[in-house]
């Protein structure tokens, strides 16, 4: 069994708040976990908040909910890991591969930013939930 | 996030305090964009206590640069904090926003 040295979890409405509180949840978690690196906090905040920006920015409700963004990340030894999903969503419509945009672009940087910034990024979808996993080795551990 | 501005005698400095995200990036577009309409067109962003930066704020600023330039100046960022010095680079945006040490630095050649 993996064992997980410490943890968060948010979920709530896909609303410019949630942004602040996944924020605000991360930087209590690294408290909790001194022995991760600068480096490894700044990247993965970095990663986790471009993810679920995407979602408030982007995602669309299937039905009559609204969407609803979930954040659950956890430090593992050596692996830090954060499943960003939105609920109630549609299937992500565009290009899911990162674009390379003009210097001059106001948008369009930041998925190729996610993959620059963790080790791997899987999609998963079920029961109309979109799901981002992100995983980032760690030099801790 | 929280914005101010100052004016000197060859630029205008505009502090940009907190997470600059989603959530406070079209607030800094705005911003800039009433200290250029006031008159001022070469701006300088001090980012000594912008401790996170995303690819929104990134899009803000290169936003406040070209309206800098259309208005006949320039935009120049100052006090880079490591998070976003490592956004700049991994976009290769550090190109374009040219990062000073500090605010009186960034026009003093010019």
């Amino acid at each position: 069994m993996t064992e997980v040295l410490a943890s968060r979890t948010f979920r709530g409405p896909a609303a410019d708040e949630a942004i602040e509180s996944v924020h605000n949840d991360l930087d209590s978690l690294w408290l909790d976990v001194p022995f991760v690196g600068d480096m490894d906090q700044m990247t993965f905040t970095t990663a986790v908040i471009e993810s679920a920006s995407n979602i408030v920015q982007h995602a669309e409700p299937v039905g009559q909910e609204p969407v609803e963004l979930g954040v659950d990340v956890e430090v593992q030894p050596a692996l830090l890991q954060a499943r960003v999903s939105a609920y109630h969503a549609k299937p992500p419509f565009g290009p899911m591969t990162p674009g390379s945009p003009d210097e001059e672009a106001e948008s369009g940087r930041g998925l190729a930013l996610i993959e620059a910034l963790v080790t791997t990024v899987t999609f998963e979808r079920q029961d109309g939930t979109n799901t981002w996993v992100l995983t980032r080795t760690s030099e801790h551990g | 996030m929280e914005f101010s501005h100052e004016v000197k005698e060859s630029y205008a400095e505009v502090k940009a305090n907190g997470r600059l995200n989603m959530v406070s990036a079209p607030k800094l577009r705005e911003f800039v964009t009433d200290v250029i309409a006031a008159g001022s067109n070469r701006i300088v962003v001090n980012l000594e206590n912008t401790a996170f930066m995303d690819s929104s704020g990134l899009g803000a600023l290169i936003g406040c640069l070209k309206a800098a330039r259309q208005a006949g100046g320039d935009l120049r960022i100052a006090a880079v904090q490591p998070q976003v010095k490592m956004v700049l680079q991994l976009t290769s945006m550090d190109k374009v926003l040219t990062s000073y040490t500090s605010a009186d630095e960034a026009f003093s050649n010019d």
